[in-house]
Parts: structure tokens; C-alpha cells; sequence
């Protein structure tokens, strides 16, 4: 047996629940995950999945109520301040929203060393790291870009840009929630292969959250799949794409359309929607949407188990 | 049989910078019971070409020349009197965010109301069975008529605002990236409402839309925008199996599907241009990679290609080739 490479980021049985004034939201229950170096996860599921949530708790931007988090192995659940510096320098977010991601009154230079003084990088080396973070991310020459402010640039520049800030300090994980769903379509490629190359080229760990499945098979190996806050499936992201195991990977798939005329517009295997449907307690949460739902799918809930070949599911159904 | 032919339709912004040429000379034809997908880049001008066929653009826009002819009469001379009358009995709007249609702090039931009796002359009661019946066609439980709409899914209020825009039983119905903000399986379900409207009701669609698996998916014909004008138009196979313009072309393999197996995605490279000051020839040409001398001096006209398929390109009649060449990674490097 081979021995696998430690982690660069693993969550363990994480859960978040939200008090509200009214009610408590569970958004993620139990989810436990791990991406090593140069891999990249996928997470889809529809909005209010938890998928989002799960990204901040990896990012110790949210506070799990219970589950660990590890970085490089080491525990660094409850930890604040000084004690996270390091982690916070190795863990990159890149925003969905680059319009929203820059302050507007700063210049792109500005912007780009802000990580670098926060981070505790020696002024010397600003200049350089700059210089080559906008290599990296094709704006060239640096020099006419750098003295803009964001409102001078599109939407894909105005991303290459967080991207580049993301890569400054040097991140062992880069975690980008809808990376280009803001973006247009001619210059998303673009972004997606930035990405791409950013991760070969460091080994970086990369977690990409969207609902597009398209997009994730572009980008990510591996996938999971999140249903009200739980992994309902999760393995390599072809076979899951060719060969979904889980009722509701099957209705995510069968619901993306090509850009084929001849296509499959049979009705989708789904029953209802989300918000009629959001049942908590004992038994499998899509059951009330599942047309292939059994009694026992009410009676006992679906763990996530090993069916070989890498792939995880939570269905009593399934193979 | 043609329900609405625009034909060289221009719709200028005032803005203190200059003049927007936002729609600049825009063509487009929708026969009656079809769904035209009109597909392009945020800023190309779709949105608002939309609008002013509504009717309904901002006050620092107008239209400044060019014809929209509906059921046989142009609208562009009409004055906002004569132009009331038809709005939402002879074409309706759905819009992006369907928040903008309805009211968050009335029940959806007062405002079905409102159109029903106000605009559509019914009584009360006709008005709530009329009511019933658009939510029933749209897939909604007639119960959702006692409730507000911020209690609403996304989903459910996209198909709340559709029987909204149903409700006076219009020939048109202009619906700006319905399904954009939308979930993949709310997507799709709102995509079958609209095919099935189609067909039931005999409905005449124009879907703005950036994507184009969306077109694919619910359209007969497709318009694709660039830079203010229809650049390529024709039936949706023809246009997304044998596209004439090369950023049709290039927008094939510019993002990832789910189907075919893409080793690589090519983006197009640039950015369109500012429509302060379009550029003098082909406004596709700085980002196109087949762009010949005469592609920077004279702006090509949109001709027939093909049968009942139009381009606007000078280097059309090698579509073949360059269709071929578009293929390649390698030939849209920047």
C-alpha cells in the first residue's frame, strides 16, 4: 500500500448550525473532507446546500459548531489571531464577485501589496512578487495596468487581478467560490485556465464551489455532491458526470443543458423543490423529492459509504 | 407568418461622457409561436434592445432610428398614449430578477388583480378564476395567491412573474435572462414552462440569455448580439452547427459543457469595444482571428448565407475553412 500524502486541507464531521431568531439552520451536518497537494475538489449542489458554508469553515472564516479542521495535518480548529497568520498567508479565497472583490479607490498596485505588508513580506521584494503575479496572470506589460484603478478594467481583468492577489503570498490552497459565474462567457476560459495553471505550477490545493457542473468537470478530478447540507455523493468527477449513483446527482446531471439541439428534454427525475421539501430529522432528506424512494429511505438515514472505484454515496438505493 | 420584424434599430444612451450607441443598427425577425434566443455578452445591447421594444428604456435613452414593426404597425412613431395599450396585452415583460415584477409587500393575489381587473377590465370574480388558471399553466398551487411574494422560492417567483406577464393573454413575451439567476434544476423546470406555454398558448418568445446551452435547450431561432448589432441570426441548428460569424464560432469552444469532451477550452481573447466610439469596420475585429484588411474599414452588412440564415461577415463565403480553423486552440491565441 502506498502511503498517501498528508492532506494540505481536511475537514472533519463538520457541522454548522446557524441561530436565527426564529429557527436554527443546520447548513452543514456531518461533512468530512480532504484535498491534497495539486488536487482539485469540486463542490456542486444547489443553493442553500451548505456548499458556501463548508468553503468558510475549510477557511476558518466561520466558526464549525462542532468538527476539526486540519491544515498540513496539524489541527487548527480553535485557533485566532497570531496563531493563524501562517494559515491565513496559505489559504487564498478568489471572490465570485470581482467588481466587489478590489476597493475601488485603490490602484491594482495597492491592492497587490496589501497581502504582501499584511503577510509581513519585506518591502524589497514587493516590486518583484508584483511583477510576477501579473506575468502569471497575463496582464502585460505590469507597468500599464498597475497604476489603474478597478472601474478601468472589464470583469476578466478585474478577476486576473484578484487571482493574482490570491497567489502572492504564496498559497498552499486556493479555494474559489463561482470563479467566473460573473464573468462573460468569451473570457471565463480564460480565468478557469489560469486557474488550472496556478495549481500545476505550486501543487497548490484548490476547492472550486458551483452550482455548473460543466465547469467543474472542466477543473476539478474529484467531486462532491452536497444535498441540504449533507455530502449525498462524492468520487472521481467523470464517472460521477457518466455514472451518478445518487437520485440526485442523476436530476443535477439530467437538468444542465448542451449547447446541442438534439438533446434530452425528457422531465427531469425530481420531484417538488427545495423549499417545499426541507426536511430535517431521521430518514434521507431527498426522499420527499426522490421518485425511487422506499419506506425505509424514511426510517433510517443514509450514511455515506464506500462503493469502490473511489465513489461514496448516501442512498440506501444505490448499487 | 413574421410578428414582429425590427429592422436597423438604434438606441442611444446621453450620458456625460458622449453618446452610447448601445443597439447600433440592430435586425431581427420573430414569427409568431416561436422562441428566439437573442444571445450575447452583458453591455452587447441586448437588454436594451429589449426594452425598447417595450417601450420601456430609461429616460436617458432613446431610440434614434429604425423600425420595430409589430402585428403590422411600426411602434417607433407611436406616442407613449398608443404605446400603453399594448403593453401587456399585445407583449409583456419578464424580467431578470423577479423582485422587479412583483411586490415584495403585496399578496401576489392583489396584484394579479390589479392587471387582471385594472388593465384587463375582468371582474372580481372572473379575475380570480382567470388568476387560477395562469398559475395552474405555470405549475403554481392557486394557494400561492394569499401569499407574498418574499415567501417565495427563486423558482416560484420566476413562474409567479410569468403568469403575471400571461395574464392579459399577449401575442409576445420579451423575457430578459429569465432563468439566469436560477438553480440548474429550477432552470430547467422554468425552461419547460416556457416551452410548454409555447405551444399550448401559441406564444411568440424572445429569451435574452447569455448562455447558449439555454438557446439550445428552448429555442427555435437565435440572434446573437455584438457590440450593439445582430451579427448572425438564423434557426438555432443551423447557427449552432454551422455558425457563419467567427464569435459564434469562438463562443462554441469558450466555455465548458457537459458532453463533449473538451481536452481544452479557448477563450476569446480582448474585450469588446466601447460603444462611445465604435470602431469604424467590423466591430468583431480587433478579437478575431480571420480579420482581413478590409474587416478594419468597412463595417460588413448582415446578408443571407445560407437559407433563411443571416451573417455579418466579410469572410463568410469561407465559412467552411474558417470553421475548421476555429477548431484549434492554437488559432484564437492571443
Amino acid at each position: 500500500m502506498t502511503m498517501q500524502p498528508v492532506p494540505v486541507i481536511a475537514g472533519e464531521a463538520l457541522v454548522k448550525t446557524f441561530r436565527l431568531r426564529h429557527r436554527t439552520v443546520q447548513a452543514v451536518q456531518g461533512v468530512s473532507l480532504a484535498v491534497r497537494a495539486g488536487e482539485a475538489l469540486g463542490i456542486v449542489g444547489e443553493s442553500g446546500c451548505g456548499k458556501t458554508t463548508t468553503a468558510r469553515l475549510l477557511l476558518r472564516l466561520e466558526e464549525p459548531t462542532s468538527g476539526r479542521i486540519r491544515f498540513l495535518g496539524e489541527d487548527i480548529t480553535g485557533r485566532h489571531g497570531p496563531a493563524l497568520l501562517h494559515f491565513r498567508a496559505s489559504a487564498q479565497l478568489v471572490f465570485q464577485n470581482p467588481f466587489d472583490a478590489l476597493n475601488p479607490r485603490f490602484t491594482i498596485r495597492r491592492s497587490l501589496s496589501e497581502p504582501l505588508r499584511n503577510f509581513g513580506i519585506p518591502r524589497a521584494e514587493h516590486a518583484g512578487r508584483i511583477e510576477a503575479a501579473m506575468q502569471r496572470v497575463r496582464l502585460l506589460p505590469a507597468a500599464a495596468w498597475l497604476d489603474r484603478r478597478p472601474h478601468e478594467l472589464s470583469g476578466g481583468q478585474l478577476q486576473r487581478v484578484v487571482l493574482a492577489r490570491a497567489l502572492l503570498p504564496g498559497p498552499r490552497l486556493i479555494v474559489a467560490d463561482e470563479p467566473v459565474s460573473m464573468l462573460d462567457v468569451s473570457v471565463r476560459a480564460g480565468i478557469l485556465n489560469l486557474l488550472r495553471a496556478a495549481r500545476d505550477e505550486f501543487g497548490l490545493a484548490a476547492v472550486y464551489i458551483s452550482h455548473d457542473l460543466a465547469l467543474i468537470r472542466y477543473v476539478c478530478e474529484r467531486t462532491v455532491v452536497m444535498y441540504l447540507g449533507r455530502i449525498v455523493e462524492e468520487g472521481p468527477t467523470a464517472a460521477l458526470i457518466s455514472a451518478p449513483l445518487h437520485p440526485y446527482t442523476k436530476a443535477l446531471i439530467a437538468a444542465v443543458p448542451v449547447p446541442h439541439v438534439a438533446q434530452d428534454r425528457a422531465a427531469l427525475p425530481i420531484l417538488g423543490s427545495l423549499s417545499e421539501n426541507a426536511h430535517q430529522g431521521v430518514g434521507c432528506a431527498f426522499r420527499a423529492r426522490c421518485p425511487y424512494a422506499v419506506a425505509r429511505c424514511g426510517e433510517e438515514t443514509p450514511g455515506l459509504r464506500d462503493v469502490g472505484a473511489g465513489r461514496c454515496v448516501a442512498c440506501h438505493l444505490a448499487l | 407568418m413574421t410578428l414582429l420584424s425590427v429592422r436597423s434599430l438604434h438606441v442611444h444612451y446621453f450620458t456625460p461622457q458622449g453618446t452610447v450607441r448601445a443597439v447600433d443598427g440592430a435586425d431581427l425577425d420573430v414569427p409568431a409561436g416561436s422562441i428566439v434566443g437573442l444571445v450575447g455578452e452583458s453591455g452587447c445591447g441586448k437588454s436594451t434592445f429589449g426594452r425598447a421594444l417595450m417601450g420601456v428604456l430609461p429616460s436617458t435613452a432613446r431610440v434614434a432610428a429604425g423600425s420595430i414593426l409589430f402585428e403590422g404597425r411600426d411602434l417607433v412613431p407611436l406616442a407613449e398614449h398608443e404605446r400603453r395599450p399594448l403593453r401587456w396585452r399585445r407583449m409583456a415583460f419578464v424580467p431578470q430578477t423577479a423582485m422587479n415584477a412583483l411586490d415584495p409587500v403585496q399578496r401576489l393575489r392583489t396584484q394579479m388583480l390589479e392587471v387582471l381587473c385594472e388593465r384587463g377590465g375582468l371582474s372580481r370574480t372572473a379575475a380570480l378564476d382567470r388568476a387560477a388558471t395562469l398559475l395552474r399553466m405555470v405549475g403554481l398551487d392557486p394557494r400561492v395567491l394569499h401569499d407574498y411574494p418574499h415567501q417565495f422560492s427563486g423558482g416560484m417567483r420566476q413562474r409567479a412573474s410569468i403568469a403575471l406577464a400571461l395574464a392579459l393573454d399577449p401575442a409576445l413575451v420579451i423575457a430578459d435572462e429569465p432563468v439566469t439567476a436560477l438553480d440548474v434544476i429550477v432552470q430547467r423546470q422554468v425552461l419547460d414552462v416556457l416551452r410548454d406555454l409555447q405551444h399550448r398558448l401559441n406564444l411568440a418568445m424572445i429569451l435574452v440569455t447569455h448562455d447558449m446551452a439555454v438557446v439550445a435547450y428552448a429555442c427555435d431561432r437565435v440572434a446573437v448580439m455584438y457590440a450593439g448589432q445582430v451579427v448572425e441570426s438564423g434557426p438555432v441548428a443551423a447557427v449552432l452547427e454551422a455558425p457563419f460569424h467567427p464569435y459564434t464560432m469562438g463562443l462554441s469552444h469558450a466555455f465548458p459543457n457537459l458532453r463533449d469532451d473538451a481536452a481544452a477550452l479557448v477563450p476569446i481573447e480582448g474585450a469588446p469595444p466601447s460603444l462611445l466610439s465604435p470602431p469604424a469596420g467590423c466591430r468583431f475585429a480587433a478579437r478575431c482571428p480571420f480579420a482581413e484588411h478590409a474587416c478594419h474599414t468597412q463595417p460588413p452588412p448582415l446578408v443571407e448565407v445560407a437559407q433563411d440564415h443571416l451573417a455579418a461577415c466579410w469572410r463568410s463565403t469561407s465559412a467552411q475553412e474558417l470553421r475548421a480553423l476555429a477548431m484549434q486552440p492554437a488559432t484564437w491565441a492571443a
